[in-house]
């Protein structure tokens, strides 16, 4: 080290020594100036305007493949996130799948959450099939609930594939909670911890509503996973979670007799009814839990909302969506590409855990089963609203 | 338990896993280099490249790179004053005021092995922490995370140089705008006049460059001329390892420190960082020196932020609950795989677990080694003349803040905090309590909330947890009291000769027309978010207002004593000085090039801005202008095919 040292380093001491500067440099004259910088600036505005026809030639996407072009995803959500691990997933994998392999380019547009990005893509995104929305509950929750922010609809697109989720309900074993019974009639009220009522959780608040169960409501978590936690510290008595987040945060604590598994949220089949989640087949439903509570089967305004929600936040959660003025054939290859890769068993053993269990769907009669679900008719609308003002106290705007 | 570890780490002298760890490392250094990126933009550039490897090559790549972002980020918060990441700025304070007296080379030094350190032991506590950590996560509820927050705000507040009540005003305006956005628990919005971009509140990244970073170019950008001085280790490499192991304490409690914030949700590098920093003026017996080129302000938050990731790690593996953004694509990435985090990854996973642990340990030394090597070329930094760095800089820092968001109005907002931060710098305020008054915002609001409505009346403060950080939090502040009190009585006693103290030579504006605009603006922002918050649900409204009245406590208090002192002084103040010119000129010139990137989109202002920067403000010789500019467009052109970039676009960029 010593020997080295020496080869190294100039003398010693020398870093104390107080700044010693250099003559300030003369001033240039303005003819230098103006010279280089508008040499720059030209320079600058040639490969602005000539780059942007070179770089992005005019598509060709109705010719049965798309060969050389790029599909743009627009992921209207930050990095990093479930939607967005999922687009990404879906999107290289799809992309080897469509005839002419185009290339893949996630574009992150958060915002707003996800609003922004969504009114972006349906103000300005292209109709010839190379730029597609990446559609989730964020984005579908404030547009049933009418939020002015919103200026996009999802009638006002074609979905290519959808996917879903699932989730269930549970509850803190040592609050005094067996089963679905202990629900209702209780002296002290179940805690729910949420995040926020204007979000995923709506569907939640929807079903409690419907089982009249006696809940509690503290919103204002960071997210599922530190409810999950709360619920373990008995700072709160009941939690849903999804079906991918099942593994990890539930069975082990219900297997451990901490946590009771009450419903799940189920799903909707192809005439709109709810029938039991695939991955939770000893579960009841939320429709079964009202049967078992109140003796009849559920019904109304208030079934009517829930099986909406399900649709739109569970069933139908996922999906990747395209302006509806764009062209036919490009949207079949899309859709066709998308139901060969949901097909292919490579594939599914791959995708098992990103998908959660579900498939992608990309049947030639998704497109109406996912439009009939995303009808909101006004009468769900305005009872969602009506409960989170009068149970919530939130005004949405 | 053992066996599985060194199964581990002889698979990975696999080449090519040990290649994947190495391409993970250098990426993650390159990415920590650039201001704004950090361990988000390395983790989002890697993970496309995983899919379709083998688990461990994926794992062996993000995981180098995660390790390493924070030994990089140190880089330009020392040499330039501009953090590369927020939790860098806590490094800066030290860091960069070594830097100024000419011993960047070994201030760096400090904090790569720092960093080293850091890693190593996040390593091992990521290890020990496999069976402690469900006690340890769950032994925290909101109480205890509450006031672990406050903590965080106070400490800041307090142990900052300068005043105690311009830090407490910093923190609290700090917190004000931190709520800028959506409640988090009423869900309605605050302070946004019903704009959908402040909606989301304001972009982290966009106020740490703006409060640090561009305030600090401002100020230094008249600088024409390089240093000549010659830059030295100060004793060669021997001594700058005999000096860090002089510090191994404080070094072993930041990375403990750093491992537990990681492991909390919601506390973050920032905070942890921070935490680290107050313990170690905290615990120091001779105080005078931080902030002025102390090394042990840079020992131990550089080993807290490397730790800080692998403390992030534990919730990740074991719960599936990320503490950040980078540990939450961490964890997307591992799903891919059908590895399910979750307790039991340790039963079934516990080969890819050691793998983690060992490739985190291994790529922070390889990191701080190529750190370490490139000391010497880095130090020659400060040898440029500023004004010349700074016109890359301004370019460089406004790049990377619009990668987060996409947004332009993110860099506008950088501009207005970078003139309050110059101001705030001038006249002495402590802008550290600022930023970790706005990141912990959100989160103190949360707890608070939840620890009111999930526990009866005060009965949360009976929590141990809770007592022993109150006490932590009151001492200090109390002992702060009676040091001020004491510093009043004295300067009464003489009777406000307080200018003929010398001046600080970091606050230049101090008792001028500029610091009593700075009250002026303090007492203002707390009186508007006061009146605004009126409008709240008494929910949303409660911390606010809570807020802004301290703030108007604190800095009329600020105002009364500005006032005082002008009207006692009755000779002519500082008013318009040279320097404050200079500044505002350069701000004006990055509002120019933001207009131009406006209208015209980024390359254009980049090709109009760079040149006639360097030459009228820098006044570089046209070859270098040449140079340089040329350089940053080839740059620009190729950035957005290699790296998940995008280049702001213009109002012509929608035309063509």
């Amino acid at each position: 080290m010593t020997s080295q040292k020496s080869a190294l380093e100039p003398p010693l001491g020398l870093d104390e020594t107080a700044a010693s500067e250099l003559p300030e440099p003369p001033q240039h004259s303005r003819r230098t100036v103006l010279g280089a910088v508008a040499s720059f600036a030209v320079l600058g505005l040639a490969t602005t305007v000539l780059g942007e026809g070179l770089l992005n030639p005019p598509s060709s996407t109705e010719d049965g493949n798309f060969s050389g072009e790029t599909l743009e995803f627009l992921i209207p959500l930050a990095s990093g996130g479930g939607t967005d691990t999922w687009a990404r997933f879906i999107g290289t994998e799809l992309t080897n799948y469509i005839p002419g392999r185009p290339g893949f380019a996630p574009v992150n547009e958060p915002g707003g959450e996800g609003i922004s990005g969504t009114n972006k893509f349906a103000r300005s995104a292209k109709t010839d099939g190379t730029e597609i929305l990446v559609g989730t509950a964020s984005t579908v929750v404030p547009w049933v609930l009418g939020r002015s922010a919103v200026k996009y609809s999802f009638e006002d697109l074609k979905p290519v594939v959808v996917n879903g989720t699932g989730g269930v309900i549970y509850a803190r074993t040592e609050a005094g909670v067996k089963g679905i019974g202990d629900l209702v009639n209780r002296d002290k009220p179940l805690e729910f911890g949420g995040i926020s009522a204007t979000g995923l959780d709506i569907t939640t608040l929807v079903a409690f509503d419907l089982l009249e169960a006696d809940v509690t409501s503290t919103f204002g978590f960071e997210g599922r996973g530190p409810v999950n936690l709360a619920l373990q510290r008995g700072e709160i008595d009941l939690d849903y979670q999804t079906t991918s987040a099942y593994g990890s945060a539930v069975e082990g604590i219900a297997k451990e007799g901490k946590a009771t598994v009450l419903m799940s949220f189920g799903q909707l089949d192809d005439s709109g009814e709810v029938v039991r989640d695939p991955n939770f087949p000893e579960v009841p439903t939320v429709a079964e839990a009202y049967e078992q509570l109140h003796g009849k089967k559920p019904s109304g305004e208030k079934f009517e909302a829930y099986k909406t929600l399900l649709g739109l936040t569970y069933t139908y959660q996922k999906g990747l969506w395209v302006p509806q003025e764009t062209a036919e054939k490009a949207v079949t290859l899309l859709r066709e590409s998308s139901e060969k890769l949901g097909a292919d068993k490579e594939f599914q053993t791959k995708a098992a855990k990103v998908l959660g269990g579900y498939p992608l769907v990309a049947d030639a009669d998704m497109a109406d089963r996912v439009r009939d679900a995303y009808t909101v008719s006004s009468s769900v609308r305005s009872y969602v609203k009506e409960l989170l003002e009068s149970k919530y106290n939130i005004h949405v705007e | 338990m053992l066996d599985s570890a060194m199964a581990a780490l002889a698979s990975l002298a696999d080449p090519s896993l040990l290649l994947m760890l190495l391409i993970g490392t250098v990426a993650g250094l390159v990415m920590g280099l650039i201001p704004g990126l950090g361990g988000t933009g390395a983790v989002a550039i890697l993970l496309p490249i995983t899919f379709g490897m083998e688990p461990p090559q994926a794992l062996a790549l993000l995981i180098g790179a995660l390790a390493v972002v924070h030994t990089s980020d140190t880089v330009s918060a020392v040499l330039l004053g501009a953090p590369g990441s927020a939790s860098a700025s806590v490094t800066m304070l030290d860091g960069y005021a070594m830097a100024k007296k000419g011993k960047a080379a070994r201030a760096l030094t400090l904090a790569f092995l720092s960093s080293m350190a850091g890693g190593i032991i996040g390593a091992i506590g990521l290890t020990l922490a496999i069976p402690l950590a469900r006690p340890l996560v769950l032994s925290f509820a909101s109480p205890e995370l509450f006031m672990l927050t406050v903590l965080g705000v106070a400490l800041a507040a307090v142990l900052s140089r300068g005043n105690i009540i311009k830090g407490v005003s910093a923190g609290l305006l700090g917190l004000v705008l931190g709520m800028v956005g959506t409640s988090p628990t009423t869900a309605e919005e605050r302070f946004t006049f019903g704009s959908l971009f402040l909606g989301d509140g304001l972009s982290l990244v966009a106020v740490a460059l703006g409060i640090f970073g561009l305030a600090e170019i401002a100020s230094r950008a008249s600088q024409r001329r390089g240093q000549k001085e010659n830059i030295t280790l100060g004793g060669g490499w021997g001594q700058g390892i005999r000096e860090w192991l002089s510090h191994w304490t404080q070094v072993i409690r930041g990375a403990l420190i750093g491992i537990w914030a990681g492991v909390l949700p919601g506390v973050g590098a920032t905070a942890g960082t921070w935490l680290a920093y107050g313990q170690a003026v905290a615990t120091a017996k001779d105080k005078r020196k931080f902030g002025k080129g102390d090394p042990r302000g840079i020992v131990g938050p550089e080993s807290a932020n490397n730790s800080v990731e692998a403390g992030d790690l534990i919730p990740t593996l074991l719960f599936g609950i990320p503490g950040g953004v980078p540990s939450a694509m961490l964890l997307g990435m591992l799903l891919t795989y059908g590895i399910q985090p979750g307790p039991s990854i340790i039963t079934e996973h516990l080969d890819l677990m050691y793998l983690i642990v060992w490739s985190f340990a291994i790529a922070s030394i390889l990191g701080a080694l190529f750190c370490f090597l490139s000391v010497k070329q880095l130090a020659k930094l400060t040898k440029v003349p500023f004004a010349v760095l700074a016109a890359g800089l301004v370019a460089v820092m406004l790049l990377g803040s619009f990668q987060e968001g996409g947004q332009l109005g993110d860099l506008w907002v950088m501009i207005i905090l970078g003139v309050f931060g110059w101001l705030l710098k001038s006249t002495g305020f402590p802008r550290a309590p600022f930023l970790i008054g706005f990141v912990l915002a959100i989160p103190l609001e949360r707890y608070y909330f939840l620890t009111d409505s999930l526990y009866n009346g005060l009965d949360w403060m009976a929590r141990p947890g809770v007592l022993v950080f109150l006490a932590i939090l009151v001492l200090p502040i109390l002992w702060a009291f009676i040091k001020f009190i004491r510093a009043r009585r004295n300067t009464n006693l003489d009777d406000g000769h307080r200018n003929e103290r010398p001046e600080d030579d970091e606050s230049p504006l101090k008792n001028s027309v500029w610091s009593l605009t700075a009250a002026g603006i303090f007492a203002v922002a707390f009186a508007a978010a006061l009146i605004s918050s009126a409008s709240f649900s008494p929910e949303a409204r409660l911390v606010p207002q809570l807020v802004s009245i301290g703030g108007l406590v604190f800095s009329g208090i600020l105002l009364f004593t500005e006032i005082r002192t002008r009207l006692r002084a009755r000779t002519a103040s500082t008013g318009w000085t040279l320097d404050a010119g200079f500044a505002m000129k350069t701000f004006l010139w990055m509002t120019a090039f933001l207009a131009l990137t406006a209208a015209f989109g980024y390359l254009i202002a980049v090709t109009v801005f760079i040149p006639a920067f360097l030459l009228i403000v820098a006044r570089a010789r046209l070859k270098v202008a040449i140079i340089y500019t040329a350089a940053l467009y080839v740059v620009l052109l190729a950035l957005p095919s290699l790296l998940p970039i995008d280049l702001p676009q213009g109002w012509l960029n929608t035309l063509v």
